[in-house]
């Protein structure tokens, strides 16, 4: 374990009682702070990636610095669309989610897998970074359905008060998928090149049920990019269609992340 | 001397009598100013829709009898009929109903944001008027700073407390920013027009008005800023919209599911939130069920008004923790403002008993520089009298220690007056 994963995991810690606490009290100052603690922590764990590295833990090593990789590219996603939308309650959302996914790397047995190289790295990368920004979309998408059924019941709730708006909800949806379907869409058209290349590959490997749901997962982004783009689909069937493609790439990631990454290559 | 507080509000006079006793801002500075002989020269008047108060130092039996010769000659009314609807404090009593109306907990509305802004106003008359003395300076500026932390520290004026403003309130939960949005207005009436002005002040623009009476839209369009549309426009308008607001006076629902599947057809899914504020109501009720259309009656609005009305109530309780906690702090402040002349007499007395013995321990001895001694003998005596200060400071209604203080450092009434001569006035900035 590097000396740094406390005090990164202290940091989200602290940016997570922050953004909760945001919802109890008044004013915008605690999400500024957990902004600020956010990034520190976002900072912190980038030093304890690029530390393991070093030390020849690289990301892809094996299920427990793919998580931890996972994790920090899904809060690196959050704040790059902070950037455009401040939105608190999706940062309440993921940063839980990044600390338990931390915690259960560390619980993780750790065996190294098979040596990665250059190409595959940056297959695994990219497919990492996609279904971050997808995680994101996901948890904009999540909240739109809340907030959306507590506006059909005409309920607005307290969260939804302090909340943003369903458009706001939708657009990061929408940016979320747009930056993170080519990234995905690269990943795949890698992935597929080399199962194919590798001494005992061919077509066949593509069949395998990892890469079937990669496919499928790729094609119900795609469908929505396009509905999206050329539909003008929003809202609730645009969110359901995110959080169906969401639970497919994250069943992917475990099946590539619980196997190796020797499954595809 | 004390500060008094006399005047009328919703909860004591009615509204016939506050009309005409109230005063326009313009007149405020005048008013004051005139105001201002009923005590010792300082003033405050504040004049609303709901209140008419005079703040003002003197005695209190003497500014209540004052003022309401005053507000009886202004409102043209009999003091008898006046004098049950005033009300009167003093001092601590006075300066908490200052604190409790500036933040907005006296107001008919708890929490609404307007008495802020027109407690400033009258200040800022009175300030033009020459009124404003320390007393009231302290006071009112101690009252800004309640409220803001009111403001800061509890929800009261985050939730709409009106139709229209929970109109307004919905349609950002929907679309966030307003400005820019297209607005269209289904009927004339005196709803449609307070819920419109109430949206247009939050952004929104592009107002389109339909009505079965072109003329009483175009009136209505005229009024807005808007256009008008007949009623066989209303489907292109809806195409166009994205909040509609509908207040027609028909017997059944104007807007049916099917004309607005049809519109949300065209609009490829853009968010259409309908007010439905008329009674019967104008749209179909199964049309809040089709996707991204979000509908809200009357009665829905209403539940959301009552909802905050008793959240809003619920805050104004913890407010009312806030004002108690800074009044006291307030009047520590006050009262420790009448141990400076006892604190400035024994300071100046022990500083120049020491710089005395310096001056002559430097004759006796050539080799100290008497910079050193006077230094020296300095931080004796701020040593000495750390103790003795924090004691008078901690307990400022001690009358029997600033006594025994006097006494143990010969001090001299004549010290203690020349020395609060000498203390500085805590005048208003003019």
């Amino acid at each position: 374990m590097s000396p740094l994963f406390p005090l990164t995991l202290a940091l989200y810690a602290v940016a997570c009682a922050l953004y909760l606490s945001h919802f109890a009290s008044p004013g915008e100052s605690m999400a500024k702070m957990a902004r600020a603690a956010l990034i520190a922590a976002f900072a912190a764990h980038a030093v304890d990636i690029g530390v393991l590295c070093v030390h020849g833990l690289h990301p892809f090593v094996n299920a427990r610095e793919s998580f931890a990789f996972a994790a920090w590219l899904t809060v690196g996603a959050y704040l790059l669309l902070s950037l455009r939308f401040r939105v608190p309650i999706l940062g309440a959302l993921i940063v839980p989610v990044t600390i338990v996914l931390l915690v259960a790397a560390r619980v993780l047995p750790s065996p190294a897998g098979p040596a990665v190289g250059l190409l595959q790295g940056l297959h695994i990368g990219l497919a990492t970074a996609g279904v971050a920004l997808f995680a994101v979309a996901a948890g904009g998408a999540a909240l739109f359905l809340m907030a959306e059924w507590q506006l059909k019941q005409h309920k607005p709730g307290k969260a939804l008060r302090k909340g943003p708006s369903l458009d706001t909800l939708d657009k990061i949806n929408r940016a979320s998928i747009l930056l993170g379907f080519p990234l995905f869409t690269v990943a795949m058209v890698l992935g597929a090149l080399l199962a194919v290349h590798r001494p005992d590959g061919g077509a066949h490997r593509l069949l395998q049920p990892a890469y079937l749901l990669s496919t499928v997962t790729w094609g119900l982004y795609a469908a929505l990019v396009v509905a999206r783009v050329t539909g003008g689909w929003r809202g609730r069937r645009a969110a359901l269609v995110t959080l169906a493609g969401f639970g497919a790439a994250v069943c992917v990631l475990l099946i590539y992340y619980s196997h190796g990454f020797g499954v595809r290559a | 001397m004390s500060l008094v507080v006399v005047g009328l509000s919703h909860k004591s006079a009615p509204v016939e009598l506050r009309e005409r006793v109230a005063f326009a801002e313009p007149a405020l500075d005048a008013a004051v100013k005139r105001a201002s002989s009923c005590g010792d020269g300082e003033a405050l008047l504040v004049s609303t829709c709901n209140r008419v108060e005079l703040y003002i130092t003197g005695a209190p039996d003497d500014v209540r009898a004052r003022v309401l010769t005053f507000l009886a000659e202004v409102g043209t009314v009999g003091e008898s009929a006046l004098a049950p609807h005033l009300y009167t404090s003093a001092d601590e009593a006075a300066t908490r109903h200052l604190f409790r109306v500036a933040a907005s907990l006296d107001s008919m509305v708890v929490g609404e944001p307007q008495i802020l802004g027109q407690v400033k106003a009258a200040y800022a008359a009175a300030r033009a008027a020459g009124t404003v003395g320390a007393t009231l300076e302290r006071t009112v500026q101690r009252a800004f700073a309640v409220a803001k932390r009111v403001r800061t520290e509890t929800a009261i004026a985050r939730s709409s407390a009106s139709v229209a403003s929970a109109a307004v309130a919905l349609a950002r939960h929907i679309f966030g920013e307003l400005d820019g949005k297209e607005l269209c207005i289904l009927g004339a009436g005196k709803m449609a027009d307070l819920a419109a002005t109430h949206l247009v002040a939050a952004g929104c623009k592009s107002i389109v008005v339909v009505n079965r009476t072109l003329a009483r839209a175009e009136a209505l369009a005229k009024k807005t800023g808007g256009v008008a549309r007949s009623f066989e426009e209303l489907e292109s308008a809806l195409g166009r919209a994205d909040i509609v607001v509908c207040s027609t006076g028909a017997v059944r629902p104007v807007v049916s599911k099917e004309l607005v599947q049809r519109v949300m057809k065209a609009r490829r899914g853009r968010w259409l939130c309908f007010i439905d504020i008329a009674v019967p109501r104008d749209v179909e009720q199964t049309v809040g069920e089709l996707p991204n259309v979000y509908l809200y009656d009357v009665d829905e609005l209403s539940n959301l008004v009552e909802g905050n009305l008793a959240d809003r109530q619920r805050e104004a309780e913890k407010a009312g923790g806030i004002v108690e906690e800074e009044l006291v702090r307030f009047v520590r402040d006050e009262k420790s403002l009448g141990l400076v002349p006892t604190i400035r007499a024994l300071r100046e007395r022990t500083l120049a008993l020491a710089r005395a013995e310096a001056e002559r321990a430097a004759a006796r001895l050539p080799g100290v520089a008497p910079d050193a001694l006077a230094a020296f003998a300095e931080a004796l005596v701020n040593k000495l009298l750390h103790a003795p200060l924090t004691a008078l400071k901690r307990d400022p209604d001690h009358t029997a220690l600033q006594q025994a203080a006097r006494e143990l450092f010969g001090l001299s009434e004549e010290d203690s007056h020349s020395a609060s001569d000498a203390a500085p006035q805590h005048k208003g900035k003019k």
